[in-house]
């Protein structure tokens, strides 16, 4: 019976692996060779894209389209829409490259996604095609989550970096500064709401999701407290990481934050905040212009926009998540020399300057930004980017995912009020323990 | 085994034979009717063949290829799977995880609760809409249309209306206790949302179920009742219900496989917070698949769901078929 | 409450049935009226706090939006398509499988009804990656026949499980009257059964139907191209990485509900008929 049981499942594994195997086993040499050549024939390229936030002009994709035909007529690139929500975009890209589909031969994918992907073949390495000097127009922060075990998955496009934006006719009314400090912006917060001015002080996000990690990780670097050491291990622990969590139950405790933060995902504090019922947000430079659009947002022409605050005797504000979408190659693409130079030319100047000008996003080419054209289009969160301090989140280990859950899970559970800050460092740091050993679920 | 032949006689009838005249059952069989039999019978496998062989081509390799992804050590490679051998861990590390017992739980008491709900206030629902007269053509399209809803687009109603900042109801009930409730956002009240957005979502799924077993009824059986003076309630406890018992059971079957697969509204709604208060057993399996990429053990939690759903859709045909035998013989 | 107690007097229309018709309207209706008037509601109004109950100034913006920037009209169409081939299919094919385990001698009906039940109880996020790798190796990826096929196979069990209960229940009279008058088996099926069976074909398709029109995962899945995909995939598209627009989305739902609800409501009167004529009473 166990031996017709195994050949059953034998056969089953066989028609599996048959099924599965369009191109198993090809060495990674073979491909690397054949994607180090742009081709001169005429070939197709697809581009698994989700919308690029524009500045109300054209469609953003379509014109760094246009600009890689001109460059390459012998390429014609078809635009895939992707979903813009990061989990569904990743469950249906993931199904066709686990599926050894050939299309997208390119996708725009989340900066958490490489050293994953990497890990799992599902993303063309791309170190060796690359000129020694290529990350130097980069920010370093973009570089270290690009790469994983040496090996580069993925090409910058755009980045997106945290700022506090905070009300300037309130700050006005009671003659009080932007805060450089948690402290003084929890004083500051209590003053206008007890003044009547605002419902709420301070609005982020605390949603279980990879939103909330983001905050997190900015807490906890303003905490100089690490997630990880640099051999990989959890190094969550201490004064600094409750330090960071206690600052979250603070804000709720207060009731500076409002305890539906727990739910907060970017749209719904950002929602409050151009409602006119917050004094400061933590959000995306994009938040600038929908707090700027006097369709949308009550509060259009009375809004600033600063460096995120820090701890007092901490470090300097400024620390910034850093995220942002970059490009990636699927390595069963047939067009592989056209996918690399398409992803090449993104991360270029031409393409840069494409975004610079039309999108709501922060290219991810350090250089455009200090460019005159830069200043014309009076974003501050254009000018102020390079300024900021870019953290990366812990995304060197292919198990992210979960690390990333251990973190939002208990944080969420500190914010609202479930648990005590030094008691939700403990699981985290347990919960992080088993992910890295890939034990968690 | 014995339960399985138990889902055959979930019928209205406790074993009807309908095949062939009706003096052809007999200790002793003719030959012409054995004939008419197999012919019947041929008859039969040439009605059904094409429907099972849909379902078998379909669905007969990914479920087969799911529960073997969940027995092995299988990797991403360049162009595809590869497998290496056979093994136990995805259900050891599944079976032994906190969190999966967590969502077994979440996952098992919503179904408890949702079904129970829906199952009394779509007999309700059917039971009005039965009596109903000019009006019923309106109630009854009016009832569709939440069901008619495509599900993530429910959910998102739903999320507006609990939103914390703006939402309808949200401000409805702060109106009533005075202080902005976090609906959403505490473990309780997450739950009994979810509850309610599926009862609404799909009650209407059972009142319609009802409602056509309502109408197989004759009328003579409540004739028979009126004769006997017996008063509406009794009527409903001895006629009504006995006779909707079978088309109730195919009702609380379906409900309960998709209770389990419980995945658009937590996803949607709550994306399993606060914390993981509303995992569900597909949330989980969502993550574990598409988030964190471990193909075996996705494939081990959508299998092991499988077997507890088919456990417990065996087990109520069982207790089902019980109490149906005792109804029949008092 | 009995079922013909006559109803006399002033309190003639407030009894029990009335007001529970009364109830399943308003509980139905409320939310739904709720995105309806959202979905005329500007992007200030519709996140205003607190909330307007009517739009203070209706707006068309949002179904400009959906229909003309996110062509929404493409992915209803596509829906349309999906959904009624879908059903048509899956009526066809579970209407003979369940007169086959209905009312024929077919051995081990049991085991069979229970294997379709067990199938449809595998949880379809773990089916989407083999059933992928299937369509791409048919070449069915990006078509409308990627979505109708697995569609049709996952909606067949409940179908079949409804159309073969309502079935058992048919007088055998009918039936023996048509074989002695000489009707060969498909005849029968078809002129003798099937418009006995329109309350169970109406119940399967109304089922059918509303689960295609509004499964999501398959459809984001195999249809990566605007092209084929259909109205879940379509709105949630709208949604961008940072923010819900809700009256968008709300436009969008309306614009695809309105198309059943109006189907409903037209044919409200042959939907109660075709739910009692079919039915054997005494």
């Amino acid at each position: 019976m166990a031996l017709s049981r195994r050949t059953l499942l034998a056969g089953g594994l066989a028609v599996g692996a048959g099924l599965t195997s369009g191109c198993a086993g090809k060495s990674l040499d073979t491909l690397l060779t054949q994607a180090a050549h742009v081709p001169r024939t005429p070939a197709t390229l697809t581009w698994w894209v989700s919308e690029i936030p524009s500045r109300g002009g054209p469609v953003v994709a379509d014109l760094i389209i246009r600009a890689f035909q001109r460059r390459h007529p012998q390429i014609r690139v078809r635009k895939s829409n992707a979903l813009s929500t990061t989990d569904a975009n990743r469950a249906a890209v993931t199904t066709q490259l686990a599926g050894a589909s050939p299309t997208p031969d390119v996708y725009l994918g989340d900066t958490i996604w490489p050293a994953q992907f990497g890990a799992n073949s599902l993303a063309l390495p791309l170190q060796k095609l690359l000129p020694k000097d290529f990350w130097e127009g980069y920010p370093p922060a973009l570089r270290r989550v690009s790469e994983y075990r040496g090996a580069v998955y993925a090409l910058p496009f755009f980045t997106d970096s945290a700022f506090l934006f905070y009300r300037k006719d309130l700050l006005a009314k009671h003659g009080l500064p932007v805060p450089r400090t948690w402290e003084e912006l929890l004083r500051t917060s209590r003053r206008i709401q007890r003044a009547g001015d605002a419902a709420y002080g301070f609005l982020w996000q605390g949603n279980v999701s990879e939103s909330l990690t983001c905050n997190v990780t900015e807490f906890l670097a303003d905490a100089d407290a690490p997630v990880l050491d640099h051999s990989g291990g959890v190094a969550l622990n201490g004064p600094g990481a409750e330090r960071a969590f206690a600052l979250m139950r603070e804000f709720t405790e207060t009731g500076v934050t409002p305890a539906t933060v727990t739910t907060y995902v970017e749209a719904d504090s950002q929602d409050a905040f151009t409602g006119g019922r917050g004094v400061f947000l933590r959000n995306w430079s994009y938040a600038w212009a929908n707090a700027a659009d006097r369709s949308v947002s009550k509060i259009a022409g009375r809004v600033g926009v600063a460096p995120r605050p820090g701890f007092a005797g901490g470090g300097p504000p400024g620390v910034s998540c850093a995220g942002g979408w970059s490009n990636f190659v699927n390595p069963n693409s047939h067009n592989l020399g056209a996918a690399v130079a398409f992803a090449r030319f993104c991360a270029g100047e031409e393409a840069q300057m494409i975004l610079l000008k039309n999108a709501g996003v922060i290219p991810a080419l350090q250089e455009v930004l200090t460019r005159p054209e830069a200043r014309k289009i009076g974003d501050p969160t254009l000018t102020m980017a390079h300024t900021l301090r870019l953290v990366a989140r812990p995304v060197q280990t292919p198990y992210y995912s979960q690390v990333s859950k251990a973190l939002y899970t208990q944080a969420n559970a500190v914010t609202g009020g479930r648990t005590s800050p030094d008691g939700a460092v403990r699981a985290a740091r347990a919960d992080i323990r088993t992910a890295l050993e890939g034990r968690a679920l | 085994m014995n339960a399985v032949t138990s889902s055959a006689t979930v019928s209205r009838e406790p074993a009807p034979e309908p095949a062939g005249p009706r003096n052809e059952p007999g200790p002793h069989r003719g030959g012409p009717a054995r004939a008419s039999r197999r012919r019947r019978a041929r008859t039969g496998w040439l009605f059904a063949s094409p429907a099972l062989l849909t379902i078998g081509a379909v669905t007969v390799f990914p479920v087969l290829f799911s529960v073997l992804l969940s027995f092995a050590d299988v990797r991403l490679e360049y162009g595809g799977f590869s497998f290496r051998s056979l093994t136990g861990d995805h259900y050891a590390a599944v079976l032994s995880s906190p969190e999966w017992r967590q969502a077994l739980a979440f996952t098992f008491g919503f179904t408890v609760v949702t079904v129970v709900l829906e199952l009394v206030l779509g007999t309700a629902a059917a039971l009005v809409l039965d009596r109903l007269g000019a009006a019923r053509g309106w109630v009854l399209a009016v009832l569709l249309l939440p069901w008619a809803l495509i599900n993530v687009v429910a959910a998102q109603l739903w999320g507006y209306l609990f939103n914390g900042t703006y939402g309808g109801l949200t401000w409805f009930f702060e109106q009533l206790l005075g202080h902005q409730p976090d609906i959403l956002g505490q473990p309780a009240s997450a739950m009994g949302a979810m509850v309610v957005v599926d009862v609404w979502k799909t009650t209407p799924f059972v009142a319609i179920v009802v409602l056509a077993g309502l109408m197989l009824i004759p009328d003579d059986v409540y004739e028979a009742a009126e004769i006997d003076g017996a008063g509406a309630w009794t009527t409903f406890w001895k006629v009504t219900l006995p006779q909707l018992r079978p088309i109730m059971a195919i009702a609380v079957l379906f409900r309960i496989l998709q209770a389990f697969g419980i995945f658009d509204l937590p996803f949607v709604l709550t994306q399993g917070g606060p914390g993981t208060a509303t995992q569900s057993l597909a949330i989980l399996g969502y993550k574990t698949l598409f988030q964190n990429l471990e193909i075996g053990r996705g494939a081990a939690v959508a299998t092991s769901t499988a077997v507890i759903v088919i456990g417990c859709c065996l087990l109520f045909l069982r207790l089902f078929k019980a109490q149906a035998d005792e109804g029949g013989r008092g | 409450m009995s079922r013909r107690a006559p109803a006399s007097g002033i309190r003639r229309y407030l009894n029990v049935v009335n007001l529970g018709g009364l109830a399943i309207v308003v509980l139905s209706t409320l939310p739904l009226y709720w995105m309806l008037a959202s979905s005329f509601k500007g992007p200030g109004e519709i996140s205003a706090a607190p909330p307007t109950l009517a739009p203070t100034s209706p707006t068309l913006g949002n179904y400009a939006e959906a229909f003309v920037r996110n062509g929404i009209g493409r992915y209803l169409l596509n829906s349309v398509l999906v959904a009624s081939v879908s059903t048509a299919v899956v009526l066809g094919l579970s209407f003979f499988a369940g007169y086959a385990l209905a009312r024929t001698p077919l051995r081990g009906r049991g085991p069979l009804m229970t294997v379709l039940l067990m199938l449809s109880v595998f949880p379809p996020i773990a089916l989407v990656v083999p059933l992928f790798l299937l369509e791409r190796q048919v070449g069915l990826l990006n078509s409308y026949a990627g979505l109708i096929v697995p569609y049709v196979a996952l909606n067949l069990p409940f179908a079949i499980w409804i159309m073969r209960n309502y079935l058992v229940g048919i007088p055998h009279e009918l039936e023996e009257a048509a074989t002695v008058d000489g009707a060969g088996p498909l005849r029968i099926v078809l002129t003798v059964i099937a418009p006995l069976a329109r309350p169970g074909l109406f119940t399967a398709g109304i089922f059918t139907f509303t689960a295609t029109w509004a499964e999501f995962l398959l459809a984001l899945t195999f249809n990566s191209e605007d092209g084929h995909r259909t109205v879940p995939v379509g709105i949630a598209l709208f949604t961008s990485q940072y923010t819900v627009p809700y009256g968008t989305l709300f436009a969008g739902a309306v614009a695809a509900t309105l198309p059943i609800g109006v189907l409903v409501l037209i044919f409200r009167r042959s939907i109660v008929s075709g739910m009692t004529s079919g039915a054997v009473k005494g």
